[in-house]
């Protein structure tokens, strides 16, 4: 043990007295390293934001619509569906024994002003039980309007977020009036902040809640609905083939007539985004490994410039007495050092640019992702070296002391 | 030969035989050799004579074709990469003609070299190292690096090298080649006291004056040993 730790202490000298070469070497693992973090890190990053677009959603949550959650869906195919409507949603709630909660959930968008600022906001129209079914997000000030409200048509609202800032400058919203495509309505409301979503829609944050009665009565002209129902986590696939069902007797489909109607839930999305999540990560480990494999060449090329510069003092040492495992350990410790260099190079540059970008990347830096760089370095200065270091440790000493 | 010496190394019918291409050469013909304690050698001959081969044999950086080599009872030539590294560090001090110090070392690391591939501690291992220049007498010169001595300089540095594992006995490889004749004689002086001293000396060398202030003489001629007395 003791012996290795010798060779090595003479294999980072080496490294010492060849300084400009050493760094211009490890550059190319700088890069891979801090490609492959950035890689990683964005991948977290991205896997956070679902998650948190699916806290939105609901792992509790069904939702009946004219179109499945898709991206490569057929618009032709679902185009003259029939709307959804009340009728259907009192069926459900007739006749469905997994669902504890229902709301109809009319959405359209529209221009909302308060004094001269004004912005495109997303309208829900919804029943007082929606209330119990937010998620992802909770009421912070304020409240949701009540049933008598509902019945009453009145024109209340509760707001995302951002409308705070955007309409208020920060200030308190709450009792605040502000018009929607012509109407007055009174905020009674507001809903936590929620931040940026990846799913499309994946967002309260700009979202305007309102009776859907009042929504009926005033913001006709166009938008589409659907029904979220509730149900618990573990009846979930059930429920949502007894809904499917429900509809159809809602619809009164014949026995051989394909569905009118889409039941959807979060898991939807979850498949889908795995599949474009695998691609960026294999885009990016692709890339990292050229950029790893071209660093390790580098490596092996300057190595057997060291050897080839040092042949006599390898033939030296061995006639003082180095065995072949002294000169390999020696060389071998060069270049993992070349390669540790580069490495703890990239993650300096990675831990400065999260420190910068913190507020665009939150990226997880820990002493694991060290730790890993750690052993990524180790091995590809070993596999680096290890040819170069062998050519070295079988010099026959004579030769090697005979070298000009 | 005072027989009541102990026989360091023994050497008994060595060949050392090369193949070039289709030509055969006999560097070492059948040749046997005994070097005792305290001996004072050189061993001349002309180029090709097979005077470096026996040198590297001697040394453990070669073995040969065919024969036994023992050294110190311990038969060399059957022995393996690290045991043969084992035995230079170990037994045998070399001085080169071309002193083949590590440029970028000081002196005292330089003769520290041989000490990293024993077993010894740090402490033990630069107090022998300075030990072993105070007797070539650079005690003052152990910061200094090859570059900045002189070539005596140099070569007292390697034969401190060369002591400082306590060998048995110590190669010299044409020692004073590279010396201008003050700083060589000087180095043949201070042979003659590592001798007095206890130590057993091989010397190559092509010079008659060298040959002279050896206790014994060995010529090799085509590979094979003409004079020994």
């Amino acid at each position: 043990m003791n012996s290795i730790f010798k060779n090595i202490l003479i294999g980072l000298a080496a490294v010492r007295t060849n300084l400009t070469r050493v760094i211009l070497t490890s550059l190319g693992l700088t890069i891979g390293i801090f490609t492959v973090s950035i890689v990683t890190a964005g991948v977290s990053s991205i896997d956070k934001e679902f998650d948190k677009s699916m806290e939105y959603f609901g792992n509790d949550k069904i939702y009946v619509g004219t179109w499945p959650w898709s991206f490569d869906f057929d618009w032709w195919q679902y185009r003259n569906r029939p709307k959804i409507d009340e009728d259907s949603l009192e069926y459900i709630t007739r006749y469905s024994t997994y669902v504890t909660d229902i709301s109809i959930k009319k959405s359209t968008w529209t221009r909302g002003s308060f004094s001269n600022k004004s912005s495109f906001l997303q309208i829900n129209g919804v029943y007082p039980s929606y209330a119990e079914m937010l998620s992802g997000t909770k009421i912070v000030n304020g409240r949701f309007f009540s049933q008598n409200e509902w019945d009453l048509q009145r024109r209340v609202i509760v707001v995302g977020g951002t409308v705070r800032d955007g309409f208020f400058d920060g200030e308190n919203p709450i009792g605040k009036k502000i018009r929607l495509g012509g109407v007055t309505f009174e905020i009674i409301g507001e809903l936590k902040k929620q931040g940026m979503g990846m799913v499309p829609g994946g967002t309260l944050d700009t979202l305007v809640i309102m009776p859907s009665s009042t929504f009926n009565r005033i913001l006709t002209r166009w938008g589409f609905a659907e029904l979220v129902l509730k149900t618990k986590p573990e009846d979930m696939s059930k429920a949502k083939e007894e809904v499917g069902m429900i509809m159809r007797l809602a619809r009164k489909l014949k026995p051989g007539e394909n569905d009118n109607f889409a039941v959807n839930s979060a898991d939807a999305y979850q498949t889908q985004f795995d599949a474009i999540k695998i691609a960026i990560a294999g885009m990016g480990f692709l890339v990292t490994g050229i950029s790893l494999v071209v660093s390790a060449i580098g490596i092996m090329n300057v190595m057997f410039v060291s050897v080839r510069e040092r042949t006599r003092e390898i033939g030296i040492r061995k006639a003082m007495g180095a065995t072949n495992n002294n000169i390999l350990v020696q060389f071998l410790s060069e270049a993992v050092a070349i390669s540790i260099i580069g490495g703890s190079t990239g993650i300096i540059l990675v831990k400065l640019i999260t420190v910068a970008l913190s507020s665009y990347l939150p990226v997880e830096f820990n002493l694991l992702l060290i730790f890993y760089t750690f052993m990524v370095c180790v091995f590809i200065g070993v596999s680096a070296g290890m040819i170069p270091a062998r050519t070295a440790a079988n010099l026959n000493p004579i030769d090697a002391l005979r070298h000009e | 030969m005072p027989k009541s010496k102990k026989e360091i190394i023994s050497m008994d019918s060595i060949s050392k035989i090369y193949h070039l291409g289709n030509n055969v050469v006999k560097a070492l013909d059948d040749v046997s050799i005994s070097i005792y304690e305290n001996d004072f050698i050189s061993i001349m001959g002309p180029s090709g004579s097979g005077k470096s081969t026996l040198m590297n044999m001697i040394g453990c950086l070669d073995v040969p074709t065919k024969g036994v080599y023992k050294f110190n009872n311990e038969l060399i030539s059957e022995m393996n990469d690290s045991q043969l590294a084992n035995i230079r560090n170990e037994k045998i001090g070399f001085v080169f003609q071309t002193f083949n110090l590590l440029p970028k070392l000081t002196s005292l690391k330089n003769v520290e070299v041989p000490l990293i591939y024993s077993s010894l501690g740090k402490t033990k291992r630069l107090q022998r190292s300075e030990e072993a220049l105070s007797i070539v007498g650079l005690s003052d010169r152990m910061d200094h690096k090859p570059s900045e001595l002189s070539g005596g300089q140099r070569q007292r540095v390697a034969i401190a090298r060369a002591l400082v594992n306590k060998p048995s006995i110590i190669l010299a490889d044409e020692p004073t080649g590279n010396l201008d004749s003050k700083s060589g004689i000087e180095i043949l002086n201070f042979f003659d006291e590592l001798h007095k001293a206890g130590n057993t000396l091989i010397i190559v060398t092509h010079e008659e004056s060298i040959a002279r202030r050896a206790k014994r003489r060995v010529e090799l001629f085509d590979g094979k040993i003409v004079v020994d007395e």
